[in-house]
């Protein structure tokens, strides 16, 4: 009972003020060039980093899953890593890797190729940071999945192919479900490494938490708000989703 | 033939799953693979159905090699043991996935669909998913999924291992009716003898990834080769005896040996009793074949039948090698079946038998302990001993490390191809006296071969693979010092050896190489043997005759046994010393004593050594 307060006043408050000037004023904050396209592109890369890290973490998580090879312990550690790392030190250690002085970057560099202080940096950190959320969301349900699942598709006469897209990716729909929303919702909050890869450049790498920070700064509360209202809408919906699937998938079983 | 297995053989990790395994299936025809958990039954079908890849032999469905075709272009049926059913389809598109695969079109598809429901007797259930099904509905859906396509062949891993006993009894009756109709060529595998009798129209009996026999069920039951197969199917007790004058000699009975089971004098004669067999009677009467007076030890109904143990005296010359026998047990144990209507037995029955069956001479099997490297003495001599035992090899490497067990593989094969050995070669990893003592302790070999230990450890808790051996050993072992055969032997008796173990093994071995052999006993003290001890190697004496090994009496006198000995073993020239060992029974038979002598002749005699534990053979 306590506790229900200390989790919902801070909710109530990012809506109140951004409400506080009336509908109209938080509709001419949420009109404002650099919000839309702070939103935008918030959605843009949540997106992109969703889709990529399906694939990627789906390949990983079965590779984790059915292969048996030394080191695999090691590297199940290693994928699950970015998670533990505070998500300003992926910042920095990417900058430093692929930064103009970077370890990387400088021999990018010359030929014009910068991918920090860009939109493909911020992707990148995104994907970083968002990895293991994938693996741990596939790799439990392909555990669960005897490797005779698979075998008994290939006697049957299925190629590799086949057995994945009729046999194993609609069994694993659920994680891969629930794991891009995952991914997505934390891809549209992340701050700390995008804040540094970014370089906070308006108009060009700045995403909605990055805005909402830079208007709280400047002290303008209704704009930081009226964007920060739509972010936690749309947090919202996703976890309103997860629930709705998660539950819907017991209810099956 | 519709599938051929070709000299199959598949490791892991240098452990054998499946040696060398030749079998052909006829067309139509419901063949039963059965085998223990781990026996290697499994992976042969996954070989037959490509989940696996032989390292040798051949697989040939229908006449066309597929050893190197992929899963799918095999085109076989396998229902798995978890039946593993695509959960997210219904029961009909599961079983359409094979033809939808193929591009059947829908409507085929569908007629299809419907006839293989009504098949397997899922008519109405076609809507259903996995989760909604009963384990015998499961099954009959993989099966279904399986035959839907057609499949060349039909492989079936233990398929009704998850279900209760009623429901399988019901299955296996659908699963006959469903293959007869079909007649196609099915392959099943199963640990179930019940299972196995009821669905095969031929049994192969699998053992350690070998085939050890093939057959109807009939002839199997009746009239099995090894013991192995003898006890894996049916019950029954097998008793091993000598073979004296063409006969079997089981304790105070003589029974004739059938000429294709033919055994030469002094071998060892295993006969199968199955239950059925044997008779029990309240009086002795004379023109029964009567193995004596026993005791009741348990009895059971089982409807038709009432099972009867009786537990009867130990017969002379005479050891049950199945049931085993538990430790210090030398009573021999032996189940009667006999009618129910009957009246119930006397207390202590008179043992008859109204039929018996004689299992096949083993082929002697040596087991060569090998390092990979050094002098390879054992190496050398087991080639020689092979030939004159008429006897298999299996070179056996034990290595601490998993990196390294490639390695030692190679280097034993090498090893084997400079001896000009054909043989086995197993590679364990672990501790190499603890494995060595795995490997032969389940009496799989006649001989175990050691090379001579480059040096000998003085601490106890270091102690060397032969010392190690001396107590633990249950298979006579040598400890290789020279080049074999041999052609002098020499006997002691001298440890106070109450067993005529090592006089039989010796002159099993001396009969085979056809040399002479001496019996030494030590007398410390006095110039005289007692007693005893002359009886003692006049009883060898008479059971050397009797295997026609020529031998002699050396009675030496000196201040020690083991003085005595290593000089007997110097001056007459001898090339074998057979020592008794202690069969896994050293601290609690002798203390030290006899085992401290056996270590020293170990370590000091120049000769090669066999030690035949107590018990053995």
């Amino acid at each position: 009972m306590l506790l229900l307060p200390l989790i919902l006043l801070p909710l109530a408050a990012v809506f109140l003020f951004a409400f506080r000037g009336g509908p109209q004023s938080f509709l001419d904050a949420l009109k404002a060039e650099e919000a839309q396209f702070a939103l935008r592109f918030s959605l843009l890369i949540a997106f992109a980093t969703a889709l990529t890290n399906a694939l990627l973490g789906t390949f990983a998580a079965y590779v984790l899953s059915r292969y048996r090879f030394p080191g695999q312990r090691a590297l199940s550690i290693v994928v699950n890593l970015p998670v533990a790392i505070p998500t300003v030190v992926v910042g920095t250690s990417l900058l430093l890797l692929w930064g103009p002085i970077g370890l990387l970057g400088r021999w990018l560099d010359p030929y014009g190729i910068q991918p920090m202080f860009a939109p493909a940096g911020v992707l990148l950190a995104h994907l970083f940071v968002t990895f293991p959320y994938m693996v741990g969301a596939v790799k439990p349900v392909l555990d669960e999945i005897e490797t005779t699942y698979e075998e008994a598709a290939h006697t049957i006469g299925a190629s590799a192919w086949q057995t994945f897209r009729l046999v194993l990716l609609p069994a694993l729909k659920g994680g891969l479900f629930s794991g891009a929303l995952l991914t997505f919702a934390h891809s549209l909050g992340e701050f700390g490494a995008t804040v540094l890869v970014s370089g906070n450049l308006r108009l060009r790498t700045q995403t909605a938490p990055l805005y909402i920070f830079a208007q709280f700064e400047a002290g303008n509360i209704t704009q930081a708000n009226a964007v920060a209202a739509v972010l936690a809408a749309l947090s919202f919906l996703i976890f309103f989703l997860l629930l709705r699937y998660t539950g819907s998938a017991r209810r099956s079983r | 033939m519709s599938i051929i297995l070709d000299r199959l053989s598949k490791h892991y990790t240098g452990q054998a799953i499946v040696e060398d395994l030749t079998l052909s299936v006829a067309e139509g025809e419901f063949f039963v693979l059965l085998g223990a958990s781990g026996s290697g039954k499994s992976t042969v079908l996954r070989l037959i159905a490509g989940l696996a890849r032989p390292d040798s032999g051949a697989v040939r469905l229908h006449g066309r090699d597929v050893t190197m075709l992929s899963p799918q272009e095999r085109g076989v049926g396998f229902v798995f043991q978890n039946y593993s059913i695509f959960r997210h389809m219904t029961v009909g598109e599961n079983i359409e996935f094979g033809l939808k695969i193929r591009r059947v079109p829908k409507s085929v598809r569908h007629a299809r669909r419907d006839e293989l429901l009504d098949l397997v007797g899922l008519v109405g259930l076609g809507q259903r998913y996995e989760s909604e099904l009963s384990g015998g509905q499961r099954q009959r859906v993989a099966l279904a999924r399986a035959l839907a396509y057609e499949p060349s062949v039909l492989l079936l891993d233990e398929p009704f291992g998850a279900l209760d006993v009623k429901i399988r009894t019901q299955l296996r009756r659908s699963l006959r009716e469903i293959q007869r109709a079909l007649s196609v060529t099915t392959i099943l595998v199963t640990h179930d003898q019940e299972e196995a009798f009821e669905l095969g129209q031929r049994i192969g009996v699998i053992d350690r990834g070998r085939l050890l026999e093939v057959g109807a069920p009939e002839d199997l039951y009746a009239r099995p080769r090894t013991v192995q197969v003898a006890t894996f199917l049916g019950s029954g007790s097998v008793l091993v005896g000598r073979c004296r004058s063409g006969r079997a000699q089981l304790g105070p009975v003589s029974l004739t040996i059938p000429p294709e089971v033919a055994h030469e004098e002094g071998d060892r004669v295993r006969v199968l009793l199955r239950p059925e067999q044997i008779a029990l009677a309240d009086k002795e009467s004379p023109q029964a074949i009567s193995l004596g007076q026993g005791d009741i030890v348990e009895q059971s109904f089982a409807g038709p039948l009432r099972r009867v143990r009786v537990r009867l005296p130990p017969l002379p010359h005479t050891r049950q090698a199945a049931p085993s026998q538990p430790y210090g047990e030398d009573a021999i144990l032996v189940e009667a079946a006999v009618p129910a209507e009957d009246p119930p037995p006397p207390q202590k029955p008179w043992v008859t038998l109204r039929g018996w069956h004689v299992l096949a001479q083993p082929t002697p099997r040596l087991l060569v302990c090998d390092r990979g490297h050094g002098k390879g003495l054992a190496m050398a001599a087991a080639g020689p001993l092979a030939e004159a035992f008429n006897a298999t090899i299996t070179i056996l490497g034990v290595t601490g490390k998993r990196k390294t067990a490639q390695k030692l593989r190679e280097s034993l094969e090498q090893r084997r191809a400079d001896h000009g050995l054909s043989a086995e070669v197993q590679v364990r990893e672990g501790d190499p006296k603890e494995q060595i003592v795995l490997e032969e302790v389940d009496l799989r070999y006649d001989f175990a071969l050691l090379g001579e230990q480059r040096r000998w450890l003085r601490s106890r808790r270091l102690r060397s693979t032969p010392e190690v051996l001396l107590e633990r050993a249950v298979t006579p072992f040598f400890v290789v010092k020279g080049p074999a055969p041999f052609s002098n032997i020499l006997i002691c008796t001298a440890a106070g050896e109450q067993s005529q173990a090592d006089i039989r093994v010796g002159g099993w071995i001396a009969r085979r190489l056809g040399i002479p052999v001496t019996l030494l006993h030590v007398t410390v003290g006095t110039e005289e043997a007692p007693s005893w001890a002359r009886s003692h190697l006049e009883r060898g004496v008479a059971t050397l005759r009797a295997l026609e090994v020529e031998s002699r009496i050396q009675v030496r006198p000196a201040d020690a046994p083991l003085d005595g000995i290593l000089a007997q073993v110097t001056e007459g020239q001898h090339d074998l010393v057979v020592i008794g060992g202690s069969g896994g029974r050293a601290r609690s038979f002798f203390g030290g004593g006899g085992s401290h002598i056996s270590r020293q002749i170990l370590k000091r005699s120049p000769a090669t050594v066999l030690v035949v534990p107590q018990g053995a053979w």
